[in-house]
């Protein structure tokens, strides 16, 4: 297990270099100068090298680069103050330091996706077992075709709409919002009840047919055969053998689909105006804000290798036919 | 402002609605409903008049707005975040806005009736005393206006704030009263106090006197007419010299206006609370009803949109700055009644104009069919038709004192263009056939301009070749001097109400570098003359006569650029909150007036 996880935690360390690599390299290949935008109406070729050199874009871009992998492990100093390590620097865009900001945003994120999985699990779950359990019924054909009506509808196509029903129209509910649950945990709740039924319906649809599919295959399997042939009952073998090895391409899913999740997320943040990190991202990119959009990157390639890397950790304990090594 | 986003362009594509008369004394902004019967007469010419006021005129405290009551929290619902809060780094007018509740200046605007506004002092006892031929200008300060800190607002802060400017790590914000003062370009003013006052120096007294705290003496190169208007910028908002921070001071100012900063969480929100030690005795123009302002960003105009005409729950409470309506609501915001008595509106300071390259195109024949061709009323549409835009005949905006409804390429008479008139000139010019080319926006209102422009100007005779730029590196393309387009769009808004600061960035000859705003490299040692001598007139309403007419020459003789459309925009606010309406210097709601309904 141990060789395993640092494995795969010096694999995270050569993915995440390759991206950052990628990102600042690229963010150079558009022809866009973030000095420009700074640099006011009456802007001259003066102003925009004393930006340039405040910005520190004025050295050769390895160099930059150099500084900014640096200052990640040892921290740097600018002219906005000192950053300590893991500094990500300031932002070209409001002055604002990155790490900082990031961690503000971070928890509007969290509390957004793991809101919406939790959702998304739960119904997705719920419905492909029933389903299962009431195989080739009419309950079973209904949550099929309904899942298959969800999987192609789209977050800002279904944000507005229920915005507009639940919350112009018929005022069952209040803008939503991101309240911070240590402040109050009934109003974190009822801000972000609109976004997690929003972000749930591109991944609900999917687990319900996943479920639905595994828990089928399971039914049929030499094992379980032989627990109904002992005399268990139905619903035990039900949720004792199968359910519990229907998990497995379920769980190997949900680590993926974390990945996805944040991408749903950044939609669904900007449809409801939620200032997590999706508005962040989209936001820094349209700023040119090199600083911001390497900080959010980095970050978000962080924890979705860290998922990928607890979720294979994971089979080994639903699936003891998996061995790490 | 020197460019329009493309979100903000488009959502200038606002219709019309009436303006709510919420000012007692004062109707809504220059817009008004397309149907109502002074429309007519506030098209093109809207007649607006400044006033440089004396002494009475500054006097505190503003007048009462019916109506309004203290207390309450008014929701602010913002698409961007400011960038800055120190007053000395900003110019856009989302920070403008704000200003206003923050930053006091020496003097500032204020509405006195329809279309007419006043420059008084703010700081300053009146909009300032002039001597010297106007190269001298003096400013008495009032006593007893203070920082949020309790500390007197002097004379050596007003110093501080010009000095500061020179520093290197301003370079945001508008550099007007530098120029002036040393007589020099933005980049060589600043070395005559290269490191600010942070080193102890200060600009010499032939430059700035402070004979006492009351008194501030400023010595300018040139004489100059509009210097009440430069310090009612934003940007000349005062710091205090005893608690600036330098770069820090951009995250926490010092307020010297109605309201400070709670809490700022750049990107999310915003809290501004009273100020205590404001006093409404000394400022004629703000007013401190609402006990509070919670200000949201993030919030897309469409998202703002959908939530104002709502008017659901807490969305009652709330209005924006500067977001405007956006395009897919205009038809619903004009035709729903109880939507449009929540709206107000007016025009943009921003003109929409087509450069012609004149280093690429010199026959002054081919330019004028080029003129004749373009089909302006198609930006119109573009923009949402007459609600977010209004044919231009000349580059002069509505917003100007002196405006005049000169349309020397026939515009208003002949909006879808004058083809044939064009091909007359083409073939006469010899170019029949020429390859053009033509840049514009990757948005949907530029891509649906190209394509009927497009269309007329082959018409005419050219080889149209379109190349639709991406919008975000637009400006850097056509920006530059050598660039390979032929023909290209851009838009330009003034400063002050005057078109000093349009018709010298836009046209003058010194002007041409990369990134300049004299996009068209239009060159003419004779107009730049005129420039000159316009620019020496001491009578603010002259100039700007000369100015129109100076802009009407250029236009006609040298056709460098089209002038195509005025912006326009238009706003919501919830049905509890009062004191709104749509102020023509800020072209936008005027914050100072808002209040909670009971």
């Amino acid at each position: 297990m141990l060789r395993f996880l640092i494995r795969r935690s010096l694999g995270a360390v050569v993915i995440l270099l390759i991206i950052s690599a990628v990102t600042f390299f690229l963010f150079y290949a558009v022809p866009r100068d973030p000095a420009m935008l700074a640099c006011g109406k009456n802007c001259t070729p003066d102003s925009l090298a004393v930006i340039r050199k405040n910005m520190g874009i004025d050295e050769p871009i390895p160099v930059q680069y150099w500084h900014f992998m640096v200052g990640i492990v040892a921290g740097r100093t600018f002219a906005q103050g000192d950053c300590p390590a893991p500094c990500f620097g300031y932002s070209f865009a409001n002055q604002d330091p990155v790490w900082e900001t990031i961690l503000d945003r971070f928890p509007t994120t969290v509390s957004l996706t793991l809101g919406g999985a939790a959702v998304f699990l739960f119904i997705g779950l719920g419905a492909g077992m029933i389903a299962a359990w009431k195989k080739g019924t009419i309950i079973d054909k209904a949550f099929s075709s309904f899942s298959l009506v969800l999987s192609s509808m789209q977050i800002y196509f279904i944000g507005p709409l229920v915005l507009a029903l639940v919350v112009y129209n018929m005022e069952l509910l209040d803008q939503p919002k991101y309240v911070p649950l240590t402040q109050d945990p009934g109003g974190w709740f009822m801000g972000l009840l609109i976004p997690w039924c929003v972000v749930q319906i591109i991944f609900t649809a999917n687990y319900t047919r996943l479920s639905r599919s595994s828990l089928i295959e399971q039914l049929q399997e030499d094992h379980v055969r032989t627990a109904r042939a002992k005399g268990m009952s139905s619903r035990y073998v039900f949720f004792r053998y199968a359910w519990r090895g229907s998990l497995i391409p379920i769980v190997t899913i949900f680590g993926v689909d974390l990945g996805s999740l944040f991408g749903g997320a950044m939609i669904t943040e900007w449809t409801f105006s939620l200032p997590g990190l999706g508005t962040l991202a989209v936001k820094s990119v349209q700023n040119t804000d090199l600083p911001m959009v390497m900080g959010v990157m980095l970050f978000a390639a962080t924890f979705i290798i860290l998922f990928n890397i607890i979720v294979d950790a994971a089979y080994a304990f639903i699936d003891p036919r998996v061995r790490l090594s | 402002m020197s460019r329009v986003s493309i979100r903000s362009a488009r959502a200038a594509a606002a219709a019309l609605a009436a303006g709510a008369l919420v000012l007692t004394g004062c109707s809504s902004g220059g817009g008004g409903d397309d149907d109502s019967k002074d429309s007519k007469a506030k098209k093109q010419g809207q007649d607006v008049s400044y006033t440089f006021a004396d002494a009475a005129a500054s006097k505190g405290p503003a007048p009462e707005v019916k109506g309004a009551r203290k207390g309450g929290t008014v929701k602010i619902l913002q698409r961007d975040s400011f960038a800055h809060l120190d007053p000395g780094q900003i110019y856009v007018s989302d920070e403008g806005a704000l200003s206003t509740l923050m930053h006091r200046r020496l003097t500032n605007y204020k509405k006195v009736g329809d279309n007419k506004y006043e420059v008084v002092g703010d700081l300053a006892t009146d909009s300032g005393q002039k001597s010297n031929d106007g190269k001298t200008w003096t400013y008495k300060l009032k006593s007893g206006v203070k920082f949020e800190d309790g500390s007197e607002i002097t004379s050596k802060d007003i110093r501080h704030t010009i000095e500061r400017k020179f520093a290197p790590f301003m370079t945001e914000g508008p550099t007007f009263i530098e120029e002036w003062l040393t007589g020099k370009g933005p980049a060589d003013a600043r070395k005559e106090l290269p490191d600010g006052p942070y080193e102890g120096k200060h600009l010499p007294k032939s430059m700035i006197e402070t004979p006492d705290d009351q008194t501030i003496i400023f010595h300018f190169k040139q004489p100059q007419a509009e210097v009440p208007y430069a310090l009612a910028m934003a940007g000349y908002g005062v710091v205090s010299e005893k608690k600036d921070t330098k770069q820090k001071y951009d995250k926490k100012p010092l307020s010297s206006g109605p309201y400070k900063v709670a809490s700022f969480k750049s990107g999310k929100s915003m809290k501004l609370v009273r100020n205590p030690e404001w006093d409404q005795n000394t400022d004629p123009q703000r007013n401190q009803y609402p006990d509070a302002f919670d200000i949201q960003f993030g919030v897309s105009f469409e998202d703002s949109t959908k939530r104002l005409m709502s008017d659901a729950g807490e969305n009652q409470y709330a209005t924006s700055f500067t977001n405007q309506v956006d395009a897919s609501s205009m038809q619903k915001v004009r035709t729903d009644a109880d939507v449009k008595k929540r709206s107000v509106s007016g025009y943009q300071s921003y003109v929409s104009y087509l450069n012609i390259n004149n280093d690429r195109i010199k026959n002054k024949k081919v330019r004028q069919a080029i003129a004749y061709a373009m089909p302006s009323q198609s930006i119109v549409s573009a923009f949402g038709g007459s609600g977010g835009a209004e044919l231009a005949g000349n580059y002069i905006s509505p917003t100007l004192v002196g405006k005049e409804n000169t349309d020397p390429f026939g515009k208003l008479k002949k909006p879808q263009g004058d083809v044939e008139k064009a091909k007359e000139l083409l073939e006469e010019s010899g170019k029949k056939g020429m390859k053009l080319t033509f840049a514009y926006q990757n948005a949907p209102e530029w891509q649906n301009f190209s394509v009927a422009a497009a269309d007329n100007l082959k018409k005419a005779g050219f080889n149209v070749q379109r190349k639709d730029i991406i919008a975000d590196t637009y400006y850097d393309q056509i920006g530059k001097v050598k660039n390979n387009y032929d023909i290209y769009h851009n838009s330009w808004g003034a400063d002050w109400p005057s078109a000093s600061t349009v018709v010298p960035n836009l046209f003058e000859g010194r002007q041409i570098q990369d990134g300049s705003a004299n996009y068209s490299h239009h060159n003419n040692p004779e107009m730049d003359k005129e420039m000159t001598r316009i620019r020496a007139i001491t009578d603010p309403d002259k100039a700007a006569e000369e100015w129109q007419k100076l802009a009407d020459k250029i236009l006609k003789e040298d056709v460098p650029a089209l002038p195509m459309h005025y912006y326009k925009a238009i706003q919501l606010h919830g049905s509890k909150v009062g004191g709104v309406y749509f102020d023509e210097t800020l072209h936008d709601i005027q914050p100072t007036s808002l209040f909670v309904k009971k």
